[in-house]
């Protein structure tokens, strides 16, 4: 075994390797197939997922040797069952573990396996989905119970990493605080729960008070009450950080964009218009230009551009302009336009099935 | 919208085009991290050297990225909140309240295989009360819409009455026979009341309070824009408002958030204070039969995307101002006062004449 230098010294690019077994050359060292499940994972080939963890689990010579495997390869089911909207499922794929404190769960239970290793080997997908399950079976109070003690035991974890002065898992957990603050101001948001939502993301913008995408948040949020005060208000501080340094082509939209909604609110929807067009120009990949553009033209009469708008990005940019909200849009347009407006979405709807990955809500086209 | 039935070439086709909302969908996405590995894996040194730049490989978000990986992986945290400020349009026609505007898209389409001509168009808002002309090419009718074509107009109206109201679009065209049809198509929706204001006015040494309880009505958080007291020319009123609340945010986040004032959907409120006082003490307040006329509420509210409702309340009365015969005044008393000793005590008196 190799001397290991305390975690907090560990410079970014060197790394430290058993020279017996590199745990960590690829995604396979990590799991079996891992990279393959990843692969499928990103494409949207959920079914699939399902498929190879099926297989992995009924094969005769059990290809899960190691018990992290069979919770990596539960994470990836239960995330697949999810995206399928299969939520029942997912449930009982939960439902068959122990509880996630089990000893059955931790690293020192497996001292042969995972030699000098402690703690828990639970992947913190498996928790989070815990606690979104009850969401999408409609017990929203259970899922919001859920969401706040996971915040709870997020904190705690942090507090413990942060005594024993592991500075790598420090940042790890920071950023799992983050993503719970992140989905809890979405889940309140959804349900119109205002003020918290505000006080949440008041939250997070105290601790880095330049990240302009949550600053642009607060403004859409503050936009979506009827503050458009506050709207404009946030959206300056953006403006001004972007005049403090280097700034990339997603920044530089971003300006962009919130410049177009206060346009927008102003009934402005030329200016709006030449907003979006200016973000679509140096990214033809922006959908959120595209649409919001799209819907400008809509409101000053011009119906059909707005059609060939989404139409085009569609053709040219599918794999970012395949969105639920897009078609929803496009077919709202699509019932104005046409009085018999249900060939033209029976053609749009068997491209989507051509094309769309398998999570995608085909309900979407209202047919 | 219906169409209505019959050799009609033309049909209206309408929407109606209130403000688009900001989609929120919370998101299935997470950091690959919390997929790959245990949760705790980080604890052990060999893990925390070598993980970081092997998920740095496999993470893709650049925009030539052609899978849909932005389905499933995050690229900023605040990814998960799903609000990423894509637009969406108004799904259903919804409520409609006093103090609105109504604004609807409205599109003539000819499914005719022949185009028709000299089309005159017109659009109306029909009450109990009254018809109103929103729209009427009469003067330059529409020379021609040929087959499978289109003409678009956008109507708006500030809704000032409550009750049944009637969109009437009417066309008067040539067909592909050269026969001059007459199309009515109608739309009804109603307007409802979106707020109740109660006032309570209390006189207290001279000052009168003013308390108004705004309820919400309406399916909507409403955003309090402005909620403005006009008294009448001899009142002047301040409003009070609570001390506010020191919270331990801090003063940069403060300077972007200040608390908006939102009253909940289907029967929340909120309540207003405002102290009032005579401007000129020596002119005759302004007296109607023995009430009082304080002034009344100009009320702006704000829905999505800044929607804006704006209504004004009745005058608003105060008590009657009674006068007394006799007014009598203490001026000076000693500061300690002897039990089962008498004391002065100086007095003044005013009497009504």
């Amino acid at each position: 075994m190799t001397e290991s230098q305390p975690a907090d010294e560990i410079p970014t690019r060197t790394t430290i390797t058993d020279p017996l077994t590199n745990a960590f050359g690829s995604l396979n060292d990590l799991a079996p197939d891992l990279a393959s499940l990843q692969d499928l994972a990103t494409r949207g080939s959920w079914r699939s997922v399902l498929d190879k963890v099926s297989r992995a689990r009924t094969a005769s010579v059990s290809l899960l040797t190691q018990p992290h495997h069979h919770l990596t390869y539960l994470s990836y089911n239960t995330l697949a069952l999810m995206k399928l909207r299969r939520f029942d499922e997912a449930a009982q794929e939960l439902d068959s573990l122990e509880d996630f404190d089990s000893s059955s769960y931790k690293y020192e239970s497996y001292p042969h396996i995972y030699p000098n290793r402690t703690g828990s080997m639970v992947p913190f997908a498996l928790r989070w989905l815990y606690v979104v399950v009850p969401v999408k079976l409609g017990n929203r109070q259970e899922g919001l119970d859920r969401f706040y003690m996971l915040l709870g035991f997020v904190r705690d974890k942090l507090r413990q990493k942060g005594e024993a002065n592991l500075e790598v898992s420090v940042n790890c957990w920071k950023k799992r605080e983050i993503f719970v603050i992140n989905c809890l101001i979405g889940l309140h948001l959804s349900n119109k729960e205002f003020t918290v939502c505000l006080n949440l993301i008041n939250e997070l913008i105290s601790l880095d008070a330049l990240d302009p995408i949550s600053l642009s948040k607060l403004g859409y949020i503050q936009m979506q009450i009827g503050d458009l005060e506050g709207a404009k208000t946030s959206f300056n501080r953006v403006e001004e950080i972007s005049k403090e340094g280097d700034v990339d082509v997603g920044f530089r939209n971003l300006v962009n964009r919130n410049k177009a909604l206060m346009y927008l609110v102003g009934k402005d929807y030329v200016s709006a218009v030449r907003e979006y067009e200016e973000c679509i120009e140096r990214d033809y990949t922006d959908f959120v230009a595209i649409n919001n553009k799209a819907l400008c033209l809509m409101y000053l009469r011009d119906l059909s551009d707005s059609i060939k708008v989404m139409e085009n990005a569609l053709e040219r940019v599918p794999t970012v302009a395949l969105n639920e909200t897009l078609v929803v849009n496009l077919c709202s347009m699509y019932e104005l336009a046409y009085v018999n407006h249900s060939e033209i979405k029976r053609t749009l709807s068997s491209w989507i099935a051509k094309v769309a990955p398998d999570d995608f809500d085909s309900s979407c086209t209202r047919i | 919208m219906s169409t209505t039935p019959g050799t009609h070439s033309l049909a209206f086709r309408v929407m109606r085009l209130c403000r688009p909302s900001i989609h929120v969908e919370p998101p299935l996405r997470l950091d690959p991290m919390d997929l790959f590995v245990g949760e705790d894996i980080f604890d052990d040194p060999i893990a925390s050297s070598n993980l970081p730049p092997l998920i740095s490989t496999t993470d893709s978000s650049n925009s030539s990225d052609l899978t849909f990986s932005s389905r499933f992986l995050l690229h900023h945290p605040s990814d998960s909140i799903g609000l990423s400020g894509l637009l969406v349009l108004p799904q259903a026609f919804g409520a409609i309240y006093l103090g609105e505007t109504f604004c609807s898209y409205i599109s003539i389409n000819n499914s005719s295989n022949f185009e028709v001509r000299d089309v005159v168009i017109k659009a109306e808002i029909q009450t109990e009360r009254q018809r109103i002309l929103l729209l009427d090419t009469s003067k330059s009718a529409v020379e021609s819409i040929r087959a499978g074509g289109r003409y678009d107009f956008i109507v708006e109206h500030d809704v000032k009455e409550l009750g049944a109201h009637t969109l009437v679009c009417t066309a008067l065209y040539s067909d592909g026979d050269g026969e001059r049809k007459y199309l009515p198509q109608f739309f009804k929706f109603i307007v409802s009341n979106p707020l109740s204001v109660r006032t309570k006015v209390r006189v207290v040494k001279e000052i009168t309070f003013l308390e108004a309880c705004i309820e919400n009505h309406t399916k909507s958080n409403l955003y309090m824009d402005q909620v403005e007291f006009e008294p009448s020319p001899n009142w002047s009123a301040t409003m009070l408002k609570a001390d506010e609340h020191l919270s331990d945010n801090s003063s940069q986040s403060r300077q972007i958030f200040k608390p908006p004032v939102l009253i909940k959907s289907g029967g929340g409120i909120h309540n207003y204070l405002y102290q009032l006082r005579m401007s000129a003490t020596d002119s005759a307040p302004v007296k109607v039969q023995g009430s009082n006329i304080l002034g009344k509420f100009q009320i702006t509210w704000r829905t999505n995307l800044g929607e804006p409702g704006r209504l004004q309340t009745q005058q608003i009365l105060g008590t009657p101002i009674t006068s007394k015969d006799i007014e009598l005044h203490v001026v000076e008393i000693p500061p300690v006062i002897r039990v089962n000793k008498p004391f002065s005590v100086s007095m003044v008196y005013f009497i009504a004449f």
